[in-house]
């Protein structure tokens, strides 16, 4: 610990959530079970402690489901923890949503004064600020117009505008960079690295790592509600990063559905990336998928196939061992077949793997599991987001003014 | 608990603590004072509530006062032509109009039972609001009360020159009314406590409330004096409910034109408070957990 003060103080926090099997959502359910709710205690924090220290800016890092959100809302004073306390020694401006709080009927105005003293701030302090509030949303013309009538991206410009103006001590984020097009992004980091600079406190929860990594001073990283690692935000990504790709937990086959006339089937599907089994990949891996399967009886020469596809989503690619000619006797027993992609080109998202066991005229289903296994692909050597595959672009500008 | 000694003390007025042990149900004393620290809030949150009801109406204010004038014209059809009854005679303003006898009794009630249901909407319509950020979620209910006792008061502003035209003197009653409207309103706020959190919960509770304000309405002296009921239990019930004793109490004030009894003044004071406690007990225990439950 340095000389430093402690701006923000989570001592021992626990906080469960009862998972009903059967909720009593009315009170004639409710009396029916006679008060007693069936369900289960999850702990979506357990024993967490750490301090923020004054004017330092403070990651928390982790999987979804990991608990951040709760944290998070258990420092914005939105949920009460079971046990241990949190103490806040600054004001504190908690940005989980932008405009929550907006009511659409009412002008912009109108909105700043009510969003600004919803979230603490006084008649004198707003009426001083609402010009440098309207200056940053830059919505100048606008602010006595309905919400209604604004673009979302307006929406946005005046929710953070109003936010940021609150002027806390300490400010805690949540994702929040994410929102609005690339300029606001720009204008918000500006803004946040200008608070830091004037030594308040932030704290980050987010999933973003690389905003964790240029822009905190420390980090925690939470698994399972338990703080499973604390240090710097550079070591912490890496380890983090490590422990996402090395999953190993084995996930049962999820069958989501499956059909076919069954005379050989897959058993499981798994996937390699340097001889290790993973549930994640990078873009831009050599990417081995084995499926292993079993045939009760012998089958003619089957084709396999896999359907690489966005979860829920559009189909990638559809190889099958057909296309490549590849032709095998009549199968019996068990077996590996191996499908290996050198340079994985998905984005950064969800993905599943649909796999169909068939006759060699296709015709015939043998076995057909929809979603035999799920992965995520996170981001490695490309940094686009949107639609399914990198097609590896190389750009050039060539202009008059450049 | 704290950081450095003399930082905590610098900052004891803005230190906040959460834990799993303090803040029990919070105290009526602790929710009022509340109140006063987030006036700017309740101020806003009033006026939100008073702006937005009627934007989307074609005759806006206007609805607040024809509804209750639509009422009177039905109700006064069926108790003067269809059950012909003779209006009751006010004591000593010597009135004989049943429609303003009627308006006497249905305004209160009304203030109350509209308070109560809107209440409830505003807890469950800010859900998004009370999932996303911190602040007293009593000020809804706060917020609701406020915006209604406003237009209780334009239309009892209504009422008195309408009551005044008719030969009643109303003008130095009024003060009367302020204490009485004043009780309303604690009254008022501790049930749309107890039954806005109790809704987060329990969603039909909207629904049986449906039904309790009825069975109020028609347990209450307004379409009717409770003279007319032979049984006295009944009776006893209509000028003693909780709203039958209100609205007699408005009866006395404004159409009667007289002091309403001590024993009146005492029980109105004591349901009054008592239901505040009780609906501010019931929203303190419960809304920490609303925005896990929402």
């Amino acid at each position: 610990m340095t000389g430093q003060a402690t701006a923000l103080t989570v001592d021992g926090v626990s906080k469960t959530f009862k998972v009903h099997q059967e909720r009593a959502n009315s009170l004639k359910q409710y009396l029916a079970a006679r008060g007693r709710n069936r369900y289960e205690e999850f702990y979506a924090l357990r024993n967490v402690s750490f301090d923020v220290r004054e004017g330092e800016a403070f990651g928390v890092i982790g999987h979804n489901g990991s608990g951040k959100s709760t944290l998070l809302k258990c420092m914005a004073g939105i949920l009460r923890p079971n046990n241990g306390s949190i103490t806040v020694h600054r004001r504190m401006s908690a940005l989980l949503e932008l405009g929550a709080g907006f009511h659409p009927e009412l002008s912009g105005r109108d909105n700043v004064f009510l969003n600004a003293s919803i979230l603490g701030m006084s008649r004198s302090d707003i009426t001083k600020r609402f010009d440098d509030i309207v200056e940053f949303s830059g919505l100048e013309q606008f602010i006595d117009t309905p919400v209604k009538n604004y673009s979302s991206g307006m929406y946005v410009r005046l929710a953070f505008a109003v936010a940021i103006n609150v002027d806390p001590e300490m400010l805690l984020i949540d994702e929040i960079l994410a929102v609005g097009d690339v300029t606001f992004q720009q204008r918000c980091m500006e803004k946040f690295v200008q608070f830091r600079e004037e030594g308040r406190t932030l704290v980050l929860v987010t999933h973003d790592l690389s905003s964790v990594r240029n822009f905190c001073d420390r980090a925690i990283w939470l698994d399972h509600g338990e703080v499973s690692d604390e240090g710097s935000p550079t070591e912490l990504v890496d380890k983090y990063t490590e422990a996402m790709l090395s999953n190993n937990v084995d996930e049962p086959l999820s069958e989501g559905a499956r059909r076919g006339s069954g005379e050989i089937r897959v058993d499981r599907v798994e996937m390699f990336v340097d001889g290790l089994r993973v549930f994640r990949v990078r873009t831009g891996d050599s990417v081995t998928f084995r499926l292993h399967y079993t045939a009760r009886e012998e089958v003619p020469p089957p084709v396999f196939a896999v359907e690489l596809a966005r979860l829920g989503g559009a189909i990638v690619t559809a190889p099958s061992s057909r296309d490549v000619d590849l032709r095998t006797g009549p199968v019996s027993g068990s077996g590996v077949v191996e499908i290996r992609m050198d340079d994985i080109a998905l984005v950064p998202g969800p993905y599943a793997i649909h796999t169909a066991v068939t006759g060699y005229g296709r015709q015939h289903v043998y076995d057909h599991i929809q979603t035999a296994l799920r992965f995520d692909v996170v981001g490695g050597d490309t940094q686009e987001v949107d639609g399914l595959v990198t097609m590896r672009p190389v750009w050039t500008i060539r202009g008059d003014s450049a | 608990m704290a950081g450095p000694g003399d930082d905590a003390f610098a900052h004891a007025d803005i230190v906040r603590r959460l834990s799993g042990e303090s803040r029990v149900g919070s105290l009526p004393v602790m929710s009022l004072r509340n109140a006063v620290a987030h006036r700017n809030l309740l101020y806003l949150l009033t006026l939100k509530e008073l702006r937005t009801r009627y934007r989307k109406s074609l005759l806006g204010w206007t609805w607040s006062l024809l509804n209750p004038l639509s009422q009177m014209l039905i109700f006064s059809f069926v108790f003067l032509v269809a059950f012909k009854q003779s209006p009751p005679v006010g004591d000593p303003s010597g009135l004989e109009a049943f429609p303003l006898y009627f308006l006497a009794g249905l305004l209160p009630f009304q203030f109350f039972s509209i308070s109560v249901t809107t209440s409830m909407g505003v807890v469950e319509g800010n859900a998004s609001l009370i999932k996303k950020v911190s602040f007293p979620h009593e000020h809804l209910v706060f917020s609701v009360v406020l915006a209604q006792v406003i237009t209780l008061v334009i239309e009892l502003g209504v009422l008195s020159v309408a009551l005044t035209i008719a030969g009643a003197t109303v003008a130095p009653w009024l003060i009367v009314a302020v204490p009485l409207i004043a009780l309303l309103m604690v009254f008022t706020t501790g049930v749309a406590l107890a039954l806005s959190a109790a809704n987060v919960f329990f969603r039909d509770i909207n629904y049986l409330w449906g039904i309790a304000a009825q069975a109020l309405f028609y347990a209450s002296p307004i379409i009717y004096t409770p003279d007319l009921i032979d049984i006295d239990a009944l009776r006893a019930l209509s000028n003693w409910g909780p709203t039958g004793s209100f609205v007699r109490a408005f009866h006395e004030v404004f159409y009667d034109n007289r002091m309403p009894s001590p024993e009146r003044w005492a029980h109105l004071f004591v349901i009054s408070f008592a239901t505040f406690a009780f609906g501010s007990w019931v929203f303190g225990r419960l809304s920490y957990r609303f925005a896990e439950e929402m």
